[in-house]
């Protein structure tokens, strides 16, 4: 194997060296052009992040959004034991509703049935996981034959939908049947 | 003006019927006409939010507590939290558990649609008489050694200076390896952006003052949101006076932020 | 509702809502099961370059050029895996230093050059006679494979000797890092209580061992075979017994670790045990621990033990080979999949099926598997594999 070699005994060893070098250069340069701004500065994150998520638009705002404009509504929900029930749980999003300060879409509005349905939620007695001192419950149909009405009654028929004892006690006071009733002006029980 | 003392009057005269109308559509249409519909300035819920200005809060340490004995598994903090986020069908920000313990001790425990369609059917599979029933709603423990924040492979969830847990959903790489180190398994990948997600306690409702969507809706108050820093705070008292209170599985060592009120054994 | 229906079948008591996905499936099985082939069959060309066990000589090149083709495609996976895989390249920019992934891009890539090199080195006499040879584009890929040197003194090649010890050496603990780290991705996972525990990275580590030499195995015997070449049965024997040796190891730290489990007897035991005796009894039991491992535990075990006729060994070698592949290729899933099918609520699990045909599934998972293939058949074209491949040696 005696020959002349036009390279040297370690050339490609020093290329591959070389070769390292650069790709550890060109990627440090690569990284420090392609790592987001401030990335690092509060740990290890992107803190645009933050204010991205801070800025999110807000969807659901509160009843006093709802109740600003929908007066009459108002006051019947704030004066009943459902003031504490939010109006974009049973209508949607506020912001389905209202942008910039102009009306974009209808809200739903349950009717019948539906009604049936969305009361017995929150108040059904069958569900027995509920604690009876935050909420009242019955059973259907028991309640509606306790109340000598007919068994294909719909609850907003006898309860305001949002101050459930309104009517009750408007019809209360009618016939002359107040004493049972606390709370002076509201339907509140 | 002249239309709306109208509407007070006849609203005098005939209320009973007067919402009917407006509930059958009737009147509303011609109400929204003449309604003013601006964008009001609504009042802080949380005071002092709007004037911070900083990246992150100053001064302010939030604790969220979730009353177990108050909880009457209405799900309207799920129908909250899917308006707020528009969550994709089949994943959960947040969900409410039903727990029915009978006299045999076994535990039954279930979650249809993680409550958002609420709960309007008995289980029908328990054989004993029932000792216990209650609901247990889950949400971001928001810990204070978050093991997703530790897992992540690009810093694309992390813990801010004010103690939240946030997703930033332009780096996130979708591995899912967040996913599987949370012990309380409140991560999914987003089905159409293809990234984690997860509850952040509204922190962008937080940042205006506003209370967390579900905590807002809560009726019966079971969902509790403030800050540590203010000893009149609820959560402060709470947290401070001699309450059962305790957080789920302590022993992971994750140490949550998220606290609950009447906590049971069986809730892990 | 669709979308749990893609992933997991069915429930069985209760599940947190969002555990009905399995979010790590085909993909992530076959990952911890390539990057281990990339383990296990570099090990055998370190018995052979750092530990000399001559017999393995017709091995130690070809068991390189398997670990480049599979390591080549070790990424792939992952890719086909992430939800932004466009953003892959956050795991170099960004890698979280406490998190158990992030090292992965750095430690793959540290890897790929140690084998690169070594492979280089060892073909390097090879490449350069090459490069004289071959005009055209042949000339110019052999000038850039052998950087350019034409030097083939015996001070070069004493240089060359070296460093192929050198990168063997630092490569040994570099493939138990690769794949030690790869156990611990799950090891390290404290929320589940199948993955997390500290055995995890070894038993990763020796299973990957194990499918290494069976995948060499297998296709040595393979490839001599479509080429119509003598196998060497003395290198066979030795490549069995060391197959055994580390099976035993395998297997016994795998019983180990549900024996321990269930020994202690923790509450997460309770969680364990429905799993392994519920939704994976039949892949872990029946088909992983008893027909794919103590079958070819005792097969191993004869074959090492009383000493067996070439033509017996013909057959028994390749079979248990075969068997062992699978085994691992099991355990990967019943590790992967299996960690996921209980969830964290410690009261339900879910059922999981793949498909044929979606993104991680078993359609793809078979082409990922097929192209290392393709990419050793390439390779071969440019390295040859054999020592009797006419060619001078180093």
């Amino acid at each position: 194997m005696q020959q002349n070699f036009k390279s040297s005994y370690n050339v490609h060893v020093v290329r591959i060296l070389l070769t390292f070098v650069g790709m550890i250069i060109v990627g440090s340069l690569l990284r420090s052009l392609l790592l987001p701004s401030e990335f690092g500065d509060y740990g290890h994150y992107r803190p645009g992040a933050v204010t991205e998520e801070a800025n999110r638009e807000m969807r659901n705002k509160t009843n006093d959004s709802c109740l600003d404009c929908h007066y009459f509504v108002k006051k019947i929900h704030l004066k009943g034991v459902h003031e504490v029930v939010s109006c974009e749980v049973c209508h949607g999003a506020y912001s389905d509703h209202v942008k910039d300060g102009k009306v974009i879409g209808e809200m739903p509005v349950y009717r019948g049935e539906e009604i049936k349905s969305l009361c017995l939620r929150c108040h059904n007695k069958i569900i027995r996981a509920r604690p009876p001192e935050s909420i009242k419950m019955i059973a259907m149909p028991e309640h509606l034959e306790e109340k000598n009405v007919r068994t294909d009654h719909v609850c907003n028929q006898c309860h305001h939908v949002h101050a459930p004892y309104k009517w009750i006690k408007e019809a209360r006071e009618m016939m002359g049947l107040p004493e049972k009733w606390e709370g002076g002006s509201s339907w509140k029980k | 003006m002249e239309e709306i003392t109208k509407i007070k009057k006849e609203i005098d005269l005939d209320r009973r019927g007067f919402i009917k109308k407006v509930l059958s559509g009737a009147i509303g249409g011609s109400l929204l006409l003449v309604m003013p519909a601006t964008a009001r300035e609504i009042a802080e819920q949380i005071p002092g939010m709007k004037e911070q200005t900083d990246l992150f809060i100053a001064d302010k340490k939030f604790a969220f507590v979730v009353d177990i004995t108050g909880c009457i598994g209405c799900g309207s903090c799920c129908i909250a939290d899917k308006n707020e986020y528009q969550v994709p069908d089949g994943h959960y920000r947040t969900w409410v558990e039903r727990y029915i313990i009978d006299d045999h001790d076994e535990v039954y425990v279930d979650s249809p649609n993680g409550g958002l369609d609420g709960y309007t059917e008995p289980r029908d599979d328990i054989k004993n008489p029932i000792r216990d029933t209650f609901f247990a709603p889950k949400l971001c423990n928001m810990c204070e050694n978050p093991s997703c924040v530790q897992v992540c492979p690009v810093g694309a969830t992390f813990r801010t200076e004010d103690g939240f847990i946030l997703v930033d959903d332009k780096r996130c790489v979708g591995c899912s390896y967040c996913v599987q180190a949370c012990p309380y398994s409140v991560r999914f990948i987003n089905p159409v952006k293809h990234t984690a997600e997860k509850c952040t306690w509204c922190y962008h409702r937080v940042r205006q003052g506003m209370l967390p969507a579900c905590v807002n809706v809560c009726p019966v108050h079971a969902r509790k949101f403030g800050d540590l820093n203010d000893k009149s705070s609820e959560v402060y008292k709470l947290l401070h006076e001699p309450h059962v209170i305790s957080v789920l599985k302590p022993d992971m060592g994750n140490k949550p932020s998220l606290h609950y009120l009447g906590l049971r054994r069986e809730v892990i | 509702m669709h979308e749990i229906l893609a992933t997991a079948s069915g429930a069985l008591g209760y599940v947190f809502p969002n555990d009905l996905h399995v979010h790590w499936s085909l993909m992530i099985v076959l990952y911890p099961y390539i990057t281990g082939i990339v383990a296990g069959a570099f090990i055998v060309s370190s018995l052979y370059h750092v530990f000399h066990i001559k017999a393995l000589k017709p091995l130690a090149k070809f068991s390189l050029l398997f670990a480049f083709a599979f390591l080549a495609c070790a990424t792939l996976p992952l890719m086909m895996h992430l939800g932004q895989p466009g953003r892959a390249m956050s795991m170099f920019l960004t890698p979280n230093p406490s998190s158990a992934m992030a090292g992965f891009g750095y430690i793959y890539t540290a890897y790929a050059f140690v084998l690169a090199l070594e492979i280089f080195f060892i073909y390097r006499v090879h490449l350069v006679k090459r490069r004289q040879e071959t005009t055209g584009w042949q000339h110019a890929m052999y000038t850039v494979f052998s950087m350019a040197s034409d030097n083939l003194s015996e001070r070069s090649l004493k240089l060359d000797r070296k460093i192929i010890s050198f990168l063997a050496a630092i490569g040994i603990p570099m493939a138990c890092v690769l794949h030690g780290y790869v156990g611990f991705i799950f090891g390290g996972v404290k929320a589940n209580p199948l993955w997390a525990t500290p055995l995890m990275p070894v038993i990763f580590l020796l299973s990957a061992c194990v499918s290494g030499i069976a995948g060499i195995i297998v296709a040595y015997f393979l490839l001599r075979k479509i080429a119509g070449k003598s196998i060497d049965m003395d290198c066979v024997r030795t490549s069995i017994k060391f197959l055994w040796g580390f099976f035993i190891v395998d297997f016994t730290f795998e019983m180990l670790e549900i024996f321990s489990h269930g020994y202690m007897a923790t509450a997460h035991w309770h969680t364990l045990h429905e799993l392994l005796w519920g939704p994976l009894f039949n892949s872990y039991w029946v088909w992983q621990v008893m027909i794919l491992s103590v079958i070819p535990f005792l097969l191993l075990g004869y074959v090492s033990i009383r000493k067996v006729s070439d033509s017996l060994l013909r057959i028994i070698a390749p079979v248990a080979s075969v068997m062992i592949l699978l085994q691992v290729l099991l355990m990967r899933w019943n590790v992967v999949i299996g960690g996921q099918l209980m969830s964290k609520s410690q009261r339900g699990s879910v059922d999981f099926q793949p498909h044929w045909f979606e993104k991680e599934g078993i359609f793809l998972s078979m082409v990922i598997m097929v192209l290392p293939i393709i990419i050793l058949y390439v390779m071969g074209k440019v390295f040859p594999f054999w020592h009797d491949d006419n060619q001078s040696e180093v």
